[in-house]
């Protein structure tokens, strides 16, 4: 596969060194509108950024020391994360916390310089409702499927998946699948590749992956690839880059990858970047943003694009992270 | 109550949006937060909104519920609605002021139209009708009228966006709620929507929903992928029927041939039962010629399934083999895949 890459027009390669420094340049640009208007996604741009930058090979290029502290600074009491510091706790600014401390080796310091793993986990498994299994984003009961996965997901992470009801969590799940093999945000909810991905993340993650119709998903799925190689969320919809992420992700969980052209894909994603002043946009010629750059960069990773760093299918974090963490 | 509806629903904070000369805050200290000069990510407002802001965590942190909160909030989410603090906030207002809930959701009907993609809308919504359904639960009327003020906001919601993710999951939602299943009014609504445009796979994905999740006439608790005795045969020969006539409309388009699959399923049916309809789609499909004319790649994988489940492993074959290399290319993995199941198969 990689001789095909190698043959790809030069505007096709990927622009590393450029994505490298437009999400470095991400945080000094506090003097702009857009800046103050995502604030409460703060935490979870920084999980974004943090990603690409691992999955390129840069590790190092956000300061460590400053990741931990601000990240330590959004805690509350509560052991739950707030998306920057005062603002209130919610869940997923709790998961990206979880995922940026594991990232960079540094649940140690959540031990001793923040509230600790066991308040965390307290705090996460306080939002599930226990008739029902599903996971609240915060104390005011906003119930998501995205919210479910958030939880097993960091759970997972820290070792605590056992201070919830798993089983309930995973019939919840069950009840949001759909007759066209996909699943939706909530149970009668239109099938949508984004909920796709939370919801056989939760079931994988949970080791219940015989809940699956995978040959009907998967036919569904291969179905989001349209002329021109780029992924839909939903039939009849127009291609988007983040669905390289949540469509592709899902495949490979259930091994199903090789159901769509990877060329081609491949392709279409190199299409969407700047190569000049770095980022990837949701289309050709479109804006970038930090949340295209990170699931182009991660699309790409799970398409084995030469150079990039394995990503993990079920956790969308670097594979070397989720293999120290999950000792797998 | 003009008055009261001025105050709480009129807009405007402060003089000329500015709350530090306004006589009305004067009591109020504003909490403002200051970042460590270096801290990662650190925050800078434009001046207004960081007002705002420092407002607000005042009157948070005092748990002041009141006219000026309530408006406040509107200040700060005609700045940024999608800051999910402040929504929360609102919603405490509404709910220890008990003002009508239908005020605010009229108020909430102005932000949602100028705000189409923010998750907070549906989620203050989703409260406020939490809060709404028990007064009028014993009310068929009520809950009546309540539908039908709600079908109309989703109307003009749709006439925006028609595939808009979430309205679509609210009105499932509400149609759990408000046990619209068997309401005509709203399977009429969803017709006229697949009518106009018949490549909307969301109205498709509620009909689904209304159709076969009805606790009237289904088994409740049966996954939507598992048959239901429980669904009378008259309803899934009227939705195979719905179906064929809007494929017929548009032969290549996903939602249909995945709604007649649907219910073929939920009906117990064989996939043979649809063969003469799919075989409309495919002529001159003979080995070696490779000249067939295929005006639904979906007809010609159904009719590879159905060769295959009447032991037809020659003809399943050919079709698969045909989609990868010429009607459907891109997925030629996909092709390939069921071709192999076929040897397996045998």
């Amino acid at each position: 596969m990689s001789q095909t890459f190698d043959q790809l027009p030069e505007e096709l390669q990927l622009a590393t060194s450029a994505h490298v420094k437009y999400i470095q340049s991400l945080d000094t640009r506090k003097d702009e509108y857009d800046y103050w208007l995502t604030e409460h996604l703060r935490l979870n741009g920084l999980y974004w950024g943090l990603t690409a930058l691992h999955l390129l090979g840069r590790p190092d290029a956000l300061p460590r020391a400053e990741t931990i502290d601000f990240v330590l600074s959004c805690q509350h009491d509560s052991g739950g994360f707030g998306a920057a510091p005062g603002h209130d706790a919610h869940l997923l600014s709790t998961v990206s916390a979880v995922q940026i401390l594991a990232t960079v080796d540094a649940f140690d310091d959540l031990e001793t310089r923040g509230k600790g793993k066991a308040r965390v986990g307290e705090y996460i498994a306080n939002l599930q409702n226990r008739e029902t299994g599903t996971f609240a984003g915060d104390e005011w009961g906003e119930e998501d499927t995205r919210f479910l996965y958030g939880a097993l997901n960091a759970l997972s992470l820290l070792g605590l998946l056992d201070l919830v009801d798993v089983d309930k969590a995973v019939s919840h799940v069950a009840a949001c699948a759909n007759f066209d093999g996909g699943y939706g945000v909530s149970p009668g909810a239109e099938s949508h590749a984004g909920q796709i991905f939370t919801c056989v993340a939760a079931l994988t993650i949970a080791g219940r992956q015989d809940l699956i119709d995978k040959e009907r998903l998967g036919r569904w799925l291969s179905e989001r690839q349209i002329a021109g190689g780029g992924l839909n969320g939903r039939p009849e919809k127009k291609e988007d880059v983040c669905y390289s992420w949540w469509v592709l992700s899902s495949l490979e969980m259930i091994g199903k990858t090789h159901w769509i052209d990877r060329d081609q894909l491949v392709g279409f994603i190199l299409r969407c970047q700047d190569p000049e002043r770095g980022g990837i946009a949701d289309r050709p010629g479109d804006m970038v943003d930090v949340w295209h750059t990170v699931f182009g960069l991660t699309g790409l990773s799970l398409l084995k694009y030469p150079g990039l760093q394995p990503v993990d299918e079920v956790y969308c974090m670097p594979k070397s992270t989720t293999a120290r963490v999950l000792g797998r | 109550m003009a008055a009261l509806q001025r105050e709480l629903y009129g807009g405007g904070v402060g003089k000329e949006g500015r709350l530090a000369g306004d006589s009305e805050w004067d009591d109020v200290s504003p909490i403002v937060v200051v970042e460590p000069e270096k801290a990662l990510a650190a925050i800078t407002y434009t001046q207004d909104y960081a007002e705002a802001m420092s407002y607000l965590r005042a009157v948070m942190q005092a748990k002041e519920y009141s006219p000026r909160c309530l408006r406040l909030t509107e200040h700060i989410i005609g700045m940024n609605p999608a800051h999910y603090t402040v929504w929360l906030y609102r919603a405490a207002n509404v709910f220890a002021l008990k003002l009508p809930i239908l005020d605010e959701m009229a108020w909430l009907n102005r932000i949602a139209l100028g705000n189409l993609k923010n998750y907070q809308i549906w989620h203050h919504r989703h409260l406020l009708v939490e809060n709404y359904f028990p007064s009028i639960a014993s009310d068929p009327a009520a809950v009546s009228a309540f539908a039908a003020s709600e079908r109309e906001f989703l109307a003009k919601m749709l006439a925006e966006d028609t595939k808009n993710y979430h309205v679509w999951s609210y009105r499932s939602y509400l149609v759990g709620k408000l046990g619209l299943f068997s309401d005509p009014d709203e399977l009429r609504a969803i017709d006229a929507m697949i009518t106009e445009d018949v490549r909307n796979n969301s109205a498709w994905s509620h009909r689904f929903f209304l159709v076969f999740s009805d606790p009237s006439a289904s088994t409740p608790g049966t996954p939507a992928t598992a048959a239901d005795p429980a669904v009378p045969e008259a309803v899934v020969d009227r939705e195979l029927a719905y179906a064929r006539e809007k494929i017929a409309l548009a032969p290549q388009n996903q939602s249909g041939w995945n709604y007649l699959r649907g219910v073929l399923v939920k009906g117990g049916r064989k996939l043979a039962s649809v063969e003469d309809f799919a075989a409309g789609f495919v002529t001159g499909l003979v080995e070696g010629a490779e000249d067939e004319d295929v005006r639904s790649t979906h007809a010609l994988d159904l009719l590879a399934e159905i060769y295959a489940e009447k032991g037809d492993r020659g003809r399943a074959d050919l079709s698969l083999r045909r989609l990868g290399q010429k009607w459907d290319r891109i997925r030629v993995g996909y092709w390939e895949w069921r071709r192999k199941c076929l040897e397996v198969g045998a």
